[in-house]
């Protein structure tokens, strides 16, 4: 799995990283960016539903 | 008809009807589970009422799109050509960046204290009166001003604010009697509004210096700024008061809640979540279809009005179970009540500030909470909220 990340959508709503910690946090400046390198499988379901919050579409998930 | 063609599902339900405004939901119901998209014979527009389609739909601006205006009426789209509801990208993005490091949640960190200090001191006030209307003396008092301080508006005026605000939501919909007895309050506001885009009158440091600032290098144009303070304005106003307002009467109407809420304010921000949730204080906007779109068996033409019924969408039963009914552990982050996508609320993060403060403020200096009247609902027919809210208050005794 992979995530899209569309970094000018990103207003830095922050709802990723509150539902998914382990996968989305937010950088210095506030915009998103991923915690890890891989999405590996435990990691998944995580990433998708933080990528489903996001309410200006700035994440998707590519398989 | 006959039995080989399918005919477009179609409804002559009123949804801006006194009685429907007044408790939507039977009627939603059935809209929903009549068809994915049920065109509307009286206003000549689909309405969409599931929550994925609904979803989708405020995410595909191309084949959606906004700059026809996202109201019902040619009158009142007209009036909102060129701003930032009714552009699409890359229009849009430019109109959207002149304010978004403000009000994105990295701008806001900077006022959480002032908000915060402001809400304390209003419920303190509140609190000391022990029986006040938490719609005249709260919702409608703290948003206004919080909005009011950061555009750098002058205090003279913004009497005017939630009244024009609510006028000019009730005129996306058809002109129903409502939007024509509000006219005045919307035309007085237009007028106060028309005047604000003038540095002499703005705060240095606002919001409203940050979009004359962007006239000044090119990129809006005088009308596009006036333009621009009116849909942030506006969308600041109705929204947030009529949210604020709901919670007033969940407190009141649910002990469980109030009392989860006190034992843990961290609860402030799911609650909220829940709440625009369940009430959906702008209940949808419109777009146009670029293309002929099929939403199951239903093909909504090239051309067609399309509702995207957010209050509908938020009580979808097969997105939220027993969706009727307020559930704190819910936490429904992916709601629609803000749009989603590209047109999502851009305001949403100030939004929960208010909101997240205010319920903090709530929790630290309010005991009991209690109906000290009737409530009375709102007859908007775009945005559901109420007018009034009676309450009476004890204060917490370690407070």
């Amino acid at each position: 799995m992979k995530i899209d990340i569309k970094l000018p959508a990103c207003e830095g709503h922050g709802l990723c990283a509150q539902t998914a910690p382990g996968v989305y946090e937010l950088d210095d400046e506030g915009y998103v960016r991923l915690v890890v390198d891989e999405i590996t499988p435990d990691l998944e379901a995580a990433a998708e539903a933080g990528a489903r919050v996001c309410p200006v579409a700035a994440l998707a998930v590519r398989r | 008809m006959s039995e080989t063609t399918t005919a477009t599902p179609s409804t002559d339900a009123d949804l801006f009807a006194p009685e429907v405004v007044a408790d939507p939901f039977p009627t939603l119901t059935a809209l929903r589970e009549q068809a994915p998209a049920v065109y509307s014979t009286k206003y000549d527009f689909y309405v969409l009422t599931r929550y994925e389609d609904v979803r989708a739909t405020a995410g595909d601006w191309e084949s959606f799109t906004s700059s026809k205006g996202v109201g019902l009426t040619e009158q009142f789209n007209k009036q909102l050509v060129g701003s930032v509801l009714a552009t699409d990208p890359p229009e849009h993005d430019a109109l959207r960046e002149v304010l978004s490091d403000k009000l994105a949640p990295r701008g806001l960190a900077q006022i959480r204290q002032q908000i915060s200090d402001y809400a304390t001191s209003l419920v303190a006030e509140c609190v000391a009166k022990g029986t006040f209307d938490g719609v005249v003396d709260i919702a409608r008092v703290f948003p206004i001003n919080v909005v009011g301080d950061l555009v750098g508006l002058p205090m003279e005026g913004r009497e005017k604010m939630h009244p024009g605000a609510d006028a000019t939501f009730s005129g996306f919909g058809p002109f129903v009697p409502y939007v024509m007895e509000h006219l005045p309050q919307l035309q007085d506001y237009q007028a106060w509004m028309g005047t604000m885009a003038d540095r002499s009158k703005l705060t240095p440091g606002g919001w409203g210096e940050a979009i004359m600032d962007a006239v000044d290098d090119g990129r809006l144009t005088q009308l596009g700024a006036i333009r621009t303070v009116s849909a942030y304005l506006t969308a600041g106003m109705d929204t947030t008061v009529n949210a604020i307002a709901a919670l007033m009467r969940l407190f009141a109407d649910r002990p469980d809640v109030w009392n989860a809420l006190k034992a843990d304010p961290k609860l402030a921000a799911p609650i909220f979540e829940e709440i625009l949730r369940l009430e959906s204080p702008v209940v949808g906007f419109w777009r146009v279809a670029t293309k002929d779109v099929e939403f199951g068996e239903v093909t909504v033409p090239e051309g067609s009005k399309v509702l995207l019924h957010w209050a509908a969408a938020n009580r979808d039963p097969q997105k939220y179970p027993n969706p009727d009914t307020f559930d704190i552990g819910r936490n429904p982050l992916d709601h629609v009540a803000f749009g989603y996508g590209v047109h999502a609320c851009a305001g949403q993060g100030l939004a929960r500030m208010e909101a997240v403060t205010l319920l903090e403020a709530f929790a630290a200096q309010i005991d009991t909470i209690e109906l000290a009247g009737e409530p009375i609902r709102g007859r908007n027919p775009i945005v559901r909220g109420y007018e009034s809210v009676p309450l009476r208050v004890t204060p917490r005794r370690d407070a």
